[in-house]
């Protein structure tokens, strides 16, 4: 690290650990496996639930590289279409809902009480059935791999009537579904959990508005997620229902209707899409501040942005249906609109964070900026497919893949790989090595732009998404081989990541409380924190104590 | 910092990149539907270039300008009111009026002659199509072999109903050159009226997810002109493709 400097805050690290009276009872039962298998420390839930994640993020990643060479050429490559349609629909469906929702709420989990000064979450051992619903949910939909006629291949969507028994007979739907059922029901739980640990667990001084942005963030999120997760897990219900007990409410040749599950699986699927991007939201915010030394640069708009945009998004779901013609255009193409101007606010927000700052740029920082320019990309093609005449053009086809990619990967995941390198040093004692930081953020940012950015013209010329084969004629080959060519880059980035967390945890430089100079609340207590969290609290008087801590003589002109 | 002046000029040589390759690859528009999509492209896809290198340039400028260069501490000011509601004002107009731009071509692609010219009815089966020329003697269908598909003959300068149905799973009607597609949902009546207005032959797909061969649910558009497409009703009036007969109950085909 090169930006170690004096730390003002010695004297908190010298603070004789007190005794832990208050600690729950409940929270460790014993070492190693048997303490996994029965914590409900909120700090030990949230890496269960991060390294889940981030293994079902290994399976997803190589999904999509066997997606991205069997696109490679037109004719058969590795797999043939039944197998390839089991393989894309894996893949979407592993990193929806086993990676980077779970993934956002271990953050929160480790992360939330610590921010607000809290010993626990609010309801410790529904957090642990929560991460156990996650773990066998997610292991319930990869068992389909296992059973003989291979896992789900709907696609993450798993449209009726298609996804009914007699078009899609295999076993490995029922598993899908149920692994719906289950991990929806484990993300309810979560949510529950930081909306009433927000609400109700905030240290005394520690009032909403001086809250840190993620913390606002996941409370949204969770709200969000209380809205949309129910709607999901029904309609997997009422889909289970269909595909065995013939309950006829999506199959048309029954008198159901199809159009039904693509109305509740959107209002689920829209909201869900800022529920795995305002997380996100949040930690960029907090490392532009941080690596900026300046406040968060209108934080009141910006929560009010976050607001905003989770106001609007229970309200746009339709955009995604333009091309059934059973979307009223106009309404949903207005309010999708709409829901890019608080995202736009966030943007200058950010900027003004950086803004006549003293920047610096270690990993997380440059995974930020990395957020910033790609984020927007999916933004404004975003803002394009919002105008119904241009999606019926673009809807289902590579222009959308490229689109989403770049907010969720281009967006989402480099943000998530922003807050890895930032709180690592705090869940681990432990700094991760900055060259290899560099090299895996340039064979990230260099590999997702190839892959993706030529997926714009793929769609725009007319190259369908979820298809297991192209032909010679149409003149996708040479943007496919760019296109996997940069996915290859981007599945050897995980080996420099993946190096990188073994070693510092072995021997990585000690991170000491606070090696970033952070601002808010889980960087005054100890790397590790202690069960209990922290020995001290600093005093509460802004939206960052340790910030104002250590600069005595700004107090007068913090933030409110 | 690494990413310095030549990386921001290359950045924005990609973004007019992006203007110049063709309006990011999309075909030129064969219809007169095509044609209005194609006028709401490329001025909305020069915004969205413009608004991404805006901020662009704002983070590369902090990037390169606010690098710590000392240990002084910068302005701690969070707040800056005026700023900020501008930055949320002219979102707001710039959204608003692509809102009616864009309420205004969709209106325009969605408009239905009063009495079209030819009206066809293309119905999508798990993995071809049938195209049934109504008030006509003449199906087209596919059997779902090899990658060409059944073909759709349409007569230039006429406006024809194409009436999306399907008995099986969902599916898309799209030719990419149209700049247009539409849904065929069982239980849902969905139509649109296309007026083609170059000749020639193009490829058409299925953009719905359908299941096992959706990649190769093919088939071809050839436009012709108004007499050419008279000659070719007369000689295939009457050629009921067997497949068809039945064609209600037969409708999944493979499936």
């Amino acid at each position: 690290m090169t930006t170690v400097e004096e730390d003002p805050r010695d004297e908190i690290a010298l603070t004789p650990p007190e005794e832990e009276p208050d600690r729950p009872p409940s929270s460790v039962r014993g070492r190693g496996l048997l303490g996994l298998l029965t914590s409900t420390d909120h700090k030990v839930i949230g890496l269960m639930y991060i390294v889940t994640a981030l293994l079902f993020f290994l399976l997803g990643g190589a999904l999509a590289t066997v997606v991205r060479v069997e696109l490679y050429s037109p004719g058969t490559q590795v797999v043939e279409p039944g197998a390839y349609n089991q393989v894309f629909t894996m893949h979407g469906s592993v990193m929806i809902y086993l990676f980077i929702t779970p993934v956002a709420f271990g953050l929160a989990n480790y992360l939330v009480p610590l921010q607000i000064g809290a010993k626990e979450m609010a309801f410790p051992r529904l957090n642990a059935l929560g991460y156990w619903l996650f773990l066998f949910g997610g292991l319930t939909m990869v068992a389909g791999f296992l059973t003989a006629d291979g896992p789900a291949a709907f696609g993450w969507t798993a449209y009726a009537p298609l996804s009914e028994a007699i078009r899609s007979p295999a076993i490995g739907h029922d598993l899908w579904l149920l692994a719906i059922v289950l991990t929806g029901t484990g993300t309810v739980t979560a949510a529950v959990n930081v909306v009433a640990t927000v609400l109700a667990m905030r240290a005394p001084g520690m009032s909403m508005f001086r809250m840190p942005i993620f913390t606002w963030n996941m409370l949204v999120t969770s709200v969000l997620a209380l809205i949309a997760f129910p709607v999901l897990t029904s309609a997997a219900v009422m889909m289970l229902a269909d595909r065995n007990l013939d309950a006829q409410i999506f199959n048309p040749e029954g008198g159901g209707h199809p159009v039904l599950w693509q109305h509740l699986f959107w209002f689920f699927g829209h909201p869900e899409v800022y529920i795995v991007a305002l997380p996100f939201f949040g930690i960029v915010t907090e490392v532009l501040a941080v690596f900026s030394s300046r406040p968060v640069f209108g934080y009141r708009g910006l929560v009010l942005a976050t607001f905003a945009i989770a106001s609007l998004s229970v309200g746009v779901w339709g955009h995604h249906m333009f091309t059934t013609g059973d979307a009223a255009t106009g309404y949903f193409s207005g309010l999708s609109l709409l829901i890019a101007v608080p995202t736009g606010v966030k943007f200058f927000n950010w900027i003004g964070t950086m803004w006549g700052g003293r920047l610096r740029f270690p990993t997380p920082m440059l995974f930020t900026i990395g957020f910033l320019l790609l984020f927007v990309m999916g933004g404004v093609t975003g803002v394009l497919l919002a105008l119904p005449a241009l999606d019926f053009q673009l809807h289902d086809s590579y222009f959308v893949v490229a689109h989403f990619h770049y907010v969720m990967f281009g967006g989402s995941a480099f943000a998530l790989y922003a807050g890895i390198y930032y709180w690592f040093p705090k869940a681990t004692g432990r700094l991760l090595h900055e060259g290899w930081g560099r090299v895996h953020f340039v064979m990230t940012f260099v590999g997702f732009n190839v892959t993706f950015l030529v997926q714009h013209w793929l769609g725009a010329m007319g190259m369908p998404r979820r298809v297991a084969d192209y032909l010679p004629e149409d003149g996708f080959t040479l943007l496919n081989r760019v296109s996997t060519v940069g996915a290859i880059i981007m599945a050897a980035s995980v080996f420099p990541l993946a190096w990188n967390i073994w070693r510092s945890l072995r021997r990585g430089e000690p991170a000491g409380d606070d090696p970033w100079h952070g601002h808010t609340l889980e960087w005054a207590t100890t790397s590790p924190p202690p069960p209990h969290n922290f020995d001290h609290l600093p005093p509460i008087r802004s939206n960052r104590p340790v910030w104002d801590e250590r600069h005595p003589e700004h107090r007068e002109v913090a933030h409110r | 910092m690494r990413r310095s002046s030549p990386a921001r000029l290359a950045a924005l040589g990609v973004a007019l990149a992006a203007l110049g390759g063709a309006g990011c690859g999309m075909p030129d528009p064969i219809t007169e539907q095509g044609e209005a999509v194609s006028r709401l492209w490329t001025p909305t896809v020069a915004a969205a270039v413009v608004v991404g290198a805006v901020v662009w340039v704002l983070a590369l400028w902090s990037v390169v300008r606010y690098r710590r260069r000392n240990e002084t501490l910068p302005s701690q000011v969070a707040e800056h009111i005026p700023i900020e509601i501008v930055y949320t004002v002219v979102p707001i107009v710039i959204v608003a009026i692509l809102f009616v731009v864009g309420a205004a071509t969709t209106t325009e692609v969605e408009e239905k002659a009063a009495d079209p010219d030819v009206v066809v009815q293309v119905e999508g089966f798990q993995w071809s199509w049938r195209f049934t020329y109504l008030d006509e003697d003449v199906i087209v269908s596919g059997d779902g072999s090899g990658t060409d598909g059944p073909e759709l003959v349409l007569p230039a300068d006429r406006t024809t109903r194409l009436e999306l149905v399907t008995d099986d799973v969902a599916h898309s009607f799209w030719v990419p050159e149209f700049l247009t597609k539409r849904d065929l949902i069982p239980g849902v009546d969905n139509e649109i009226d296309v007026t083609p207005t170059e000749t020639g032959t193009y490829r058409g797909r299925c953009a719905e997810y359908c299941g096992l061969d959706h990649w190769r649910m093919y088939f071809q558009v050839r436009i012709v002109t108004p007499e050419e497409f008279a000659t070719w009703l007369e000689e295939n009036a009457g050629d009921v493709d067997p497949a068809a007969e039945d064609a209600p109950e037969e409708g999944e085909g493979a499936g």
